[in-house]
């Protein structure tokens, strides 16, 4: 009888939004860049989704079957957490790292803390910390050739790859071997560059080349298709944009941390990402924002319900911050990408930010 | 106040019988440290060169080096010194010896804090072994183009290791007045 | 009767890690392997023994405003003793726990029991519960080590007992593994309670 007696306050509004519709609606969101995975990288990156997804929804009910609560598999947010885990993975991946990272990400990131709507943390982007600390030659190596391209996304590599061959051998594994944004975090570590030729100039030089290569229009192109090495759902920026202009028009993901996010990110790295001592540059900037996880963060991450804040100026303030911390990271930090970390701290940053920013009251004046 | 006084002079004696205690402890076990101490060093550098005497020498900082002498022959055989460099947290102190011609004969890692199961896999002998026979020329990670086939997932240690013994074999080379 | 019972309470009603949860620091610190845990803890436990001992013979003449003074002078004491056998006659043990034997003098669980404990009870109680509290330590710290071991390093004492095809899982042996490992047996330890 008690819980059917349930007590709040006003105002009572009802809508048509429920969860499963919410969560399913999500997946419908990304699977467009599932497709462009399995086009580049073949069926392997569909089973290791798959894989992740369903372990997830299993961990899930065992989990709650244990804790003798109402198994809610069918909303579709175990799922959705399996899938969007399994995306920060690299497609050459050996199969049991999804699982891994799937079980961790609803046992210790969900349902220790009550289930849905009690993590403090988004649990996909805690699974791939987990994954990322336990493995970090598995998560950080090996990555697959896209079908048509190469890993850096260079346009033109072969041209640029057999001339730096003889002038540079470390300067040819990282342009044959690298993902971009590890191409982009050599170049400006200066302890690479003059390591790269035994004339530091020389070396400058290269290092300066291989940086505007990698920035010019057609290398751009790579990016934004997703034609690049990387992991399996954060490659196309297109399919993500495809599938964040969905989620938009279904009003399920509002446009204000994306867009601050997608902006810090964009207004930062014109300013601070271009090498010492070349000029300031339009394409910097479109490479950051279509590299990495930047447009899987901020359209399917960030937006998480229970992790950000409630209102639209918190929201404002935890975008911004998420994307301070990933141009930090990404410019001056040990690791080439930043985009979950800095969710992750600005998840836990997100009760904070709450409690300033409570709006005032209808009609109260303020002290 | 008297009462006050009475506390302290408690405590006092409280401290100094625990004082006169360690004191004791401290006489019987401080020899069998220093030795302990003293005895490993030299067996970590006859480790590195064998049947060897060594007699201290300074680099232009300050720092010693070892010279070894065959202890049959009365030969110079080769050096042994202390290669430290920062490496992704802490510092990193590797001996290393090497012979005339300042190639590498063997290295051991004898101190060094990092990620367990990562970088501290560098006191693994088959990573230390790969470093005999190479020269200050030769002290480049695979990475970088070089020989030294570097820790999956702690090129940094290895880098930093490579590095440090180059710039010691180098100061060597200076100390020993260019050659 | 009165001995073995205040012997036996520290190892599972009263574990000093996972019932009153004192002592986390070195915990979460050394347990990275079986061998490191095993040593700070029966290290741990010659402190706390000696320094229940003592303590409790000079219960009488402590004035209880400089009580804690005296007590981390006892335990310094002690623990300096330790520092200095283990370098001398165990050094491999001595460099694997290095920084933390110094906090064995600010370990809680130290001056917890002399605190709540001996400077209450007599010698041979004091005794009991010196052992009783150190051994719960130890077999927790041994607890805790050994599944971090073995999941972060593949191995336990040092030998290999997992497959080899088996990728050691990394975190496990670094700091977040070490509370997650706390928090999942604490967790178990509280189901057992209740279940009674």
């Amino acid at each position: 009888m008690k819980d059917k007696y349930i007590v709040s306050s006003a105002p009572h509004m009802h809508d048509k939004t429920t969860i499963p519709n919410v969560m399913w609606n999500v997946v419908i969101a990304l699977s467009p860049a599932l497709v462009f995975a399995v086009y580049y990288w073949g069926i392997r990156s569909l089973v290791l989704t798959l894989l992740g997804a369903l372990t997830a929804v299993l961990t899930e009910a065992l989990i709650q079957k244990l804790r003798k609560v109402p198994v809610s598999v069918a909303d579709g947010s175990a799922f959705l957490t399996g899938m969007l885990l399994s995306y920060n993975i690299n497609p050459g991946a050996p199969w049991w790292l999804p699982v891994m990272g799937s079980v961790f990400a609803i046992a210790v990131g969900k349902q220790v803390f009550g289930g849905l709507g009690n993590n403090p943390v988004n649990p996909a982007l805690l699974g791939r910390a987990f994954l990322l600390a336990s493995w970090p030659t598995l998560m950080t190596s090996g990555w697959l050739k896209p079908k048509t391209g190469n890993l850096s996304g260079l346009n033109d590599l072969d041209a640029i790859a057999t001339n730096l061959q003889d002038l540079s051998p470390k300067a040819y594994a990282l342009v044959t071997g690298a993902t971009p944004l590890k191409v982009v975090q050599s170049l400006r570590d200066s302890s690479f560059v003059a390591s790269v030729n035994a004339n530091a100039g020389e070396g400058v030089d290269i290092a300066n080349r291989i940086f505007t290569n990698i920035t010019e229009m057609a290398s751009l192109k790579n990016l934004f298709w997703g034609n690049i090495g990387g992991c399996i759902g954060e490659v196309s920026a297109f399919a993500l944009l495809l599938g964040a202009a969905y989620l938009l028009y279904k009003n399920i993901i509002e446009w204000r941390i994306p867009l601050f996010y997608i902006g810090t990110v964009f207004v930062l790295t014109f300013l601070f990402g271009p090498l010492k001592g070349s000029g300031y540059s339009m394409m910097l900037p479109f490479f950051h924002i279509f590299s990495g996880g930047l447009m899987l963060g901020a359209f399917f991450m960030a937006t998480d319900y229970t992790t950000t804040p409630l209102s639209k100026n918190g929201r404002i303030i935890f975008a911004i911050g998420c994307g301070v911390l990933t141009v930090v990271i990404r410019l001056v930090g040990g690791y080439p990408e930043g985009v979950s970390y800095s969710i992750l701290f600005m998840n836990v940053m997100t009760p904070l930010i709450d409690r300033f920013t409570i709006p005032k009251a209808f009609g109260r004046i303020k002290k | 106040m008297k009462y006050y006084i009475k506390l302290s002079l408690i405590l006092l004696v409280f401290c100094a019988v625990a004082s006169g205690i360690l004191a004791y402890v401290n006489s019987l076990t401080e020899p069998v440290i220093r030795d302990r101490k003293a005895k490993e060093e030299i067996a970590t550098r006859s480790e590195l060169i064998p049947e060897a005497d060594f007699t201290e020498a300074k680099f232009a900082d300050g720092s010693l080096y070892y010279i070894a002498t065959s202890t049959a022959t009365k030969d110079t055989l080769g050096y042994t010194f202390i290669a430290a460099q920062n490496g992704y947290s802490g510092k990193v102190q590797t001996m290393v010896g090497v012979d005339n011609n300042l190639q590498v004969i063997k290295i051991k890692v004898i101190d060094q804090s990092e990620t367990p199961g990562l970088g501290a896999n560098c006191t693994g002998d088959a990573f230390q072994a790969q470093f005999a026979g190479l020269g200050e020329a030769d002290m480049l990670v695979d990475k970088d183009g070089g020989k030294i086939k570097s820790l999956s997932g702690a090129t940094i240690t290895t880098r930093t290791i490579a590095n440090s013994i180059a710039a010691q074999i180098a100061a060597l080379k200076s100390a020993r007045g260019g050659r | 009767m009165n001995f073995i019972k205040e012997l036996s309470k520290g190892i599972v009603k009263e574990n000093p890690i996972f019932v009153i949860v004192l002592g986390l620091c070195p915990t979460l610190a050394v347990t990275t392997s079986v061998d490191n845990g095993l040593g700070m803890g029966l290290a741990a436990t010659f402190v706390l023994i000696c320094s229940n001992i003592i303590i409790s013979l000079i219960k009488d003449i402590t004035p209880v405003k400089i009580r804690i003074p005296i007590y981390i002078v006892v335990i310094a004491a002690f623990v300096s003793i330790v520092d200095m056998a283990m370098a001398a006659y165990v050094p491999g043990l001595h460099k694997a726990l290095g920084l933390f034997i110094p906090l064995i003098v600010v370990n809680c669980i130290i001056l917890g029991r002399a605190e709540a404990f001996a400077s209450k009870n007599s010698m041979m109680d004091s005794l009991a519960d010196g052992i009783g509290m150190g051994l719960g330590f130890t077999l927790s710290l041994v607890i805790i080590a050994s599944i971090r071991e073995i999941l972060g390093n593949g191995t336990w004492l040092k030998i290999a007992v997992m497959p080899k095809t088996y990728e050691p899982m990394l975190v496990a042996i670094l700091a977040p593994g070490a509370f997650i490992t706390l928090g999942f047996l604490m967790a178990l330890m509280n189901m057992m309670k209740e279940k009674k």
